[in-house]
C-alpha cells in the first residue's frame, strides 16, 4: 500500500455543522456535492429519529444510533498501484476467473482502482467515482444524484448517507449499448469504527443493457462500524438493468442499505439482494414502476446465523398502468438470529392492468430463531392482479431423514436442504457466472456456521 | 363488463334504517368525559367499590394512551360532543308486553320481534345504553345457563363476575378499551354451566338511538369446561348528521373441550365510528369461532382474536367485509398460539365499491415453545369500481421453529368472463353481478344461522340495486 495521507482528521467529531464544515472543505470536493451534503446535513438535523413506534421500524430499534460515536472512514490520496497493494479478499474475489466489463475497488474511503473495459468506455460508457463525475460530468449528477423519491421512514438515514457520503460511483450507460459482462464493484472496509457512506448511481439510457454487482466485504471488525449505503438506479425506455448486492460483512457492522429503481416505459429491471453479513442489516429495496409496461423482479437471499438482525422492507410502486411486478424473498434463519420482511405492493389510482405478486418465504432452522413476515397491499385501481403470500416453516423431517439414510449427517442434510431452498431464487439469475458467485458466498457462510 | 361509470351507482346511499324513534331517557349525563360523568355511571349503577376504583383507573389510562397512529382517520372524531351514558329505563322487562310502545316500534322494524318468536331464544336486547328486554328461556334456566345483562351479571355473581371480568381485555390494552372500561354500560354476561350444550343461538339484538350517543357495551362469556354455545349480536342503527360513537369491548373465556361460536352482523349506519376489542381466551383442547361481518359505520376498527393458551386449541375468524361510499372497513383478526399444537384458520373477504375503502390487518403470532403449531390465513378482496380501495396489512411474528405458517392474499375485480357466462344463459347484468358478489362471501353465508344469511344477502342485493346502467 503506498503511504497514507490522512486527509481526515482522526477521529473528528461530525456533531456540529462547524465541524461538518471543515470536514466538508477538507475533501476539497466540487460545490455541487459540498451544497448536498449540506442540505443533507440540514435533513438529518430536521428529521425525527426513527422509533419502534413507527410502523417501519417496529421490528428494529435504532434509537440509539448515534454518527458521533463512529468516524469517517479515512480517505488516502493514492491508488492501488498494483494488485498486491489490495486486501487479500479484494485479490481473491478479483482473481476468480470471471468476465467483466468494468471493476471498481473502494478501500475504506478511498478508491483503489477503477478500470472499464476501453471499447466500451470509446462508446460514451461512463464508470468513475462520484466525486471525480462531479468535475467531468456534472449535468449526470445534477439530474439524477439523490433524486428518488425517498419514503418518510427512510428519510433520516439517507440525510445521514448524503451528508456522509465517502465513495462509491457512477455508471453511466449510453442509448442501446449493452454490456456484454457484468460491471463489479467491491468495497471493502477495515477500519474498526468507522463510518462508511458509499452511494452507487446507475443510469441506464434507453435501449441499453447491463448487469451491475456491488459487492461488501469486510473482516470481523473489534469495535462497532457504520455503514450506509444508497443505490440509485434509472433505467430509461426499454433499457434492462439487472442489480446484485451481495453483502457478506464480517461480524461488528451495521449496514443499512437504501435502494431506489426507477422505470421507464417497457423497461425490465431485476434487483437482488443477498444477505450474509453484519450484525444488523437493513435494506430497504423500493422499485417505482414510473413507465407503463414496465417490468420489475426482485429476488433476495438471506441466511442469518447467532446473533445477526436481518430487516428486508420492500416496495413496488406500482404509479404505471400496465405495469408488471413480483418478488421472492427466501431467507434461512440458524442460531438465535432473527429477520423481518415487510412487503408493500402498492397501485395507484389510474396504475390499472397492473399484475403484481410477492412471496415471502422463511425457514427456521433452530429454536431460537424468529422471523417475522408483513407482506402488505395497498391498491387503489380495480383493474389489476395482485396477490401475496407468506410461510414460516421447517426443514422437511422426511427430507432430512431421507437424506441421512443416504448416509449424510444432519448438518450435511440440512445444509443440502437450505441450498435447495434457496435454488428457486438462484435459479432466476440469468448470468450463470454471478449465478455461482453468489452459490459460493452462500456456502461458504453456512460451512463456517457450523 | 360495462364501463366504470355504470357500476359507481351501488350505493349504501339510501340507508333502509333511517328512522329515528322519539324517545325519552329517564337520564342523560352531560356530553364529553370527566372523572364526575364516570362516578356518576357507577352511583347510577349502584356499583361496587371496587368497580368504581376500577373505571376510575382505566379512565386514567384512557387519558395517558396515545391516540393509535394506525388503522383509520379519527381526525374527525370529537370525543367532547359524545354522550356516554344515557339510560331509557330505570328497571328491567321481563315480557315482551311491557317493553315500551316506541322501543317495540323501532325493533318492530328491525324484524326483532320475528327473530324472537322464530328462534325461541332469549333476547337480551340493547337499547341505548342499558338491556330493557330480557327474556331466557325457561329450559336454559333449568340448565343452569346465565344469560343476564352486564348490570345484573355483577350485581347477581359477583364473584363469578369479579374472577374473569377485564381478565381477557384489561384496560391497558388499547386506548379504546381503557375509554370502554371507565365508562362501559349495557352488554351481556353469559355463563354456560360445565357439560351444558345450546343448541338454539343466543342473540342479542341492540341499536344505538340518540343523536351522538356513544354506545360502550360491555360483554363477558364464560364457558365451562365441555360446554357448547353459539351467540349471535347483530346491530344496527339510524342514520344522524353528526358522528356516533361505538366502542365495545367482548371478552370470552373457552374453558377446556368447550366449543363456541360467537357471530356478529354489524351495520351500523354511515357516520359511526365502531372501535371494537373483542378477544377469546381458548383454553386446552377448546374451539372458538369468530364469524364477523361489517357492513355498516363509517369507520370500523375491529380485530377479533383468539388467544390459544391451552394444548389443542383451535381458533377461527371469518371475517367479512363491505365498504361503501365514504365507509373505511378496517378489520381482521388476530391469533396468538402460546401452547404446542394448537392450530388456526382465518378467513377475510371484502368488497370495495365506489369511493369505500377496506383494509385487512391481521396478527399471527407464535410464541416460543408452541410446537407444532398451524395457521392458515387467506384473505381475498373484490373491488367494484376504480376509485375503491383495497390493502392487506398481515403481520406474521414466529418464535418457534417447529410450526408452520402460511398466509395468502389476492385481489381482483369481477370477471369479465363470470359476467359474460351468466349473461350468456340470460341473467340482466345487475342480477349477473349480484350473483357474482353473493359467491363471492359465500363461505361466510353459509356459517351463518338462516335468518342471518337470508338478511346478508337481502343486503348485498339491495348494495346491487342500481349498480349496474
Amino acid at each position: 500500500m503506498s503511504e497514507v495521507t490522512t486527509i481526515t482528521e482522526p477521529g473528528a467529531a461530525i456533531d456540529a455543522q462547524g465541524s461538518l464544515e471543515r470536514w466538508i472543505q477538507s475533501r476539497a470536493e466540487p460545490e455541487l456535492l459540498a451544497s448536498r451534503r449540506r442540505e443533507g446535513w440540514a435533513d438529518w438535523l430536521a428529521e425525527p429519529m426513527p422509533t419502534r413506534r413507527m410502523e417501519e421500524w417496529r421490528y428494529t430499534d435504532i434509537s440509539g444510533l448515534d454518527p458521533e460515536a463512529y468516524s469517517p472512514v479515512s480517505t488516502t490520496g493514492d491508488r492501488a498501484r498494483s494488485k498486491e497493494d489490495l486486501p487479500g479478499p479484494v485479490r481473491e474475489v478479483l482473481d476468480s476467473d470471471r468476465k467483466r466489463s468494468a471493476v471498481f475497488i473502494q478501500h475504506n474511503g478511498t478508491v483503489e482502482h477503477v478500470r472499464v473495459d476501453p471499447d466500451l468506455a470509446e462508446r460514451g460508457v461512463v464508470y468513475a467515482p462520484i466525486d471525480e463525475i462531479a468535475g467531468s460530468h456534472p449535468e449526470i449528477l445534477e439530474r439524477f444524484l439523490f433524486r428518488s423519491d425517498v419514503a418518510q421512514s427512510e428519510r433520516k438515514l439517507w440525510a445521514l448517507h448524503t451528508a456522509m457520503l465517502s465513495g462509491g460511483y457512477v455508471l453511466y450507460v449510453p442509448k442501446n449499448v449493452a454490456l456484454p459482462h457484468p460491471v463489479h464493484a467491491l468495497r471493502y472496509v477495515d477500519e474498526a469504527g468507522g463510518l462508511v457512506s458509499s452511494h452507487s448511481l446507475i443510469i441506464a439510457e434507453s435501449g441499453a443493457e447491463i448487469t451491475c454487482i456491488d459487492e461488501y466485504l469486510s473482516p470481523d471488525l473489534d469495535a462497532e462500524s457504520l455503514s450506509l449505503n444508497g443505490v440509485e438506479i434509472f433505467g430509461a425506455e426499454n433499457a434492462v438493468v439487472r442489480y446484485l448486492a451481495l453483502q457478506h460483512y464480517g461480524r461488528g457492522v451495521k449496514h443499512f442499505s437504501m435502494q431506489h429503481a426507477n422505470t421507464g416505459r417497457d423497461s425490465t429491471l431485476n434487483v437482488f439482494n443477498v444477505t450474509l453479513g453484519a450484525d444488523l442489516a437493513r435494506c430497504d429495496v423500493s422499485a417505482h414502476l414510473l413507465g407503463p409496461g414496465s417490468e420489475s423482479e426482485m429476488l433476495a437471499l438471506w441466511f442469518g446465523d447467532r446473533d445477526q438482525r436481518f430487516d428486508h422492507h420492500t416496495l413496488q410502486n406500482h404509479a404505471a398502468p400496465h405495469a408488471r411486478s413480483d418478488l421472492l424473498f427466501k431467507g434461512a434463519l440458524a442460531g438465535q438470529s432473527h429477520s423481518v420482511f415487510r412487503g408493500l405492493i402498492r397501485v395507484a389510482e389510474g396504475a390499472q392492468l397492473t399484475d403484481a405478486y410477492q412471496t415471502n418465504r422463511n425457514l427456521l432452522l433452530s429454536d431460537k430463531a424468529k422471523a417475522v413476515a408483513l407482506p402488505n397491499l395497498e391498491i387503489e385501481a380495480d383493474d389489476v392482479r395482485c396477490s401475496h403470500g407468506a410461510t414460516v416453516g421447517q426443514v422437511d423431517e422426511t427430507q432430512l431423514f431421507y437424506l441421512m439414510s443416504r448416509g449424510l449427517s444432519r448438518p450435511e442434510a440440512e445444509r443440502l436442504l437450505v441450498l435447495g431452498f434457496f435454488d428457486e431464487v438462484l435459479s432466476r439469475v440469468p448470468l450463470e457466472g454471478t449465478r455461482e458467485r453468489i452459490r459460493e458466498a452462500i456456502e461458504l457462510k453456512i460451512g463456517l456456521s457450523r | 363488463m360495462p364501463d366504470n361509470e355504470t357500476v359507481t351507482d351501488l350505493g349504501l346511499d339510501e340507508y333502509k334504517y333511517d328512522f329515528v324513534t322519539d324517545e325519552k331517557p329517564l337520564f342523560k349525563a352531560e356530553k364529553g368525559l370527566s372523572e364526575e360523568l364516570v362516578r356518576q355511571i357507577s352511583a347510577h349503577k349502584d356499583e361496587p367499590e371496587w368497580m368504581l376504583e376500577f373505571r376510575l383507573k382505566a379512565l386514567e389510562t384512557f387519558y395517558s394512551k396515545p391516540m393509535p397512529n394506525w388503522g383509520g382517520d379519527l381526525s374527525t372524531l370529537n370525543l367532547d360532543e359524545i354522550y356516554f351514558y344515557l339510560k331509557p329505563q330505570d328497571h328491567m322487562e321481563r315480557s315482551w308486553d311491557d317493553v315500551p310502545e316506541n322501543i317495540k316500534q323501532t325493533f318492530e322494524r328491525l324484524g326483532i320481534p320475528e327473530a324472537e318468536r322464530k328462534i325461541l331464544a332469549g333476547v337480551g336486547a340493547q337499547f341505548e345504553s342499558e338491556m330493557v328486554y330480557h327474556s331466557l328461556k325457561k329450559e336454559w334456566e333449568e340448565q343452569g345457563i346465565i344469560f343476564e345483562s352486564i348490570e345484573d351479571g355483577l350485581r347477581k355473581y359477583p364473584e363469578l363476575f369479579r374472577e374473569h371480568f377485564a381478565t381477557i381485555v384489561p384496560p391497558q390494552d388499547n386506548k379504546y378499551a381503557a375509554l370502554n372500561s371507565a365508562v362501559w354500560s349495557g352488554g351481556s354476561f353469559v355463563c354456560i354451566p360445565a357439560g351444558v350444550k345450546v343448541e338454539i343461538p343466543l342473540q342479542a339484538y341492540f341499536r344505538v338511538n340518540a343523536e351522538q350517543m356513544g354506545q360502550f357495551e360491555r360483554t363477558l362469556i364464560i364457558c365451562e369446561e365441555g360446554s357448547q354455545a353459539h351467540y349471535i349480536e347483530g346491530c344496527t342503527a339510524p342514520v344522524y348528521t353528526t358522528e356516533s360513537f361505538h366502542s365495545g369491548v367482548i371478552e370470552i373465556v373457552v374453558k377446556k373441550n368447550a366449543r363456541f361460536r360467537y357471530t356478529t352482523i354489524q351495520n351500523w349506519s354511515n357516520n359511526m365510528y365502531n372501535l371494537v376489542t373483542q378477544r377469546a381466551m381458548v383454553h386446552e383442547n377448546a374451539n372458538m369461532e369468530w364469524v364477523d361481518g361489517n357492513l355498516g359505520s363509517k369507520l370500523t376498527m375491529k380485530y377479533p382474536s383468539c388467544y390459544l393458551v391451552g394444548e389443542r386449541a383451535h381458533g377461527e375468524i371469518l371475517s367479512i367485509a363491505y365498504a361503501g361510499d365514504g365507509q373505511h372497513q378496517d378489520t381482521g383478526g388476530k391469533v396468538v398460539h402460546a401452547a404446542p399444537n394448537t392450530t388456526s384458520q382465518i378467513v377475510s373477504k371484502s368488497i370495495s365499491k365506489g369511493t369505500g375503502r377496506s383494509t385487512y390487518r391481521g396478527l399471527c403470532k407464535v410464541y416460543d415453545g408452541a410446537i407444532n403449531s398451524k395457521s392458515n390465513v387467506e384473505c381475498d378482496a373484490l373491488l367494484l369500481n376504480d376509485t375503491s380501495r383495497t390493502d392487506t396489512y398481515p403481520y406474521i411474528e414466529i418464535d418457534e421453529n417447529q410450526s408452520s405458517i402460511g398466509h395468502e392474499a389476492s385481489v381482483s375485480k369481477v370477471g369479465e368472463e363470470q359476467l359474460f357466462y351468466l349473461m350468456s344463459r340470460g341473467l340482466s347484468e345487475e342480477q349477473a353481478m349480484t350473483m357474482v358478489v353473493r359467491g363471492f362471501i359465500e363461505p361466510i353465508a353459509k356459517e351463518l344461522p338462516l335468518e342471518y344469511a337470508i338478511e346478508l344477502n337481502r343486503l348485498i342485493e339491495l348494495e346491487m340495486e342500481g349498480s349496474v346502467g
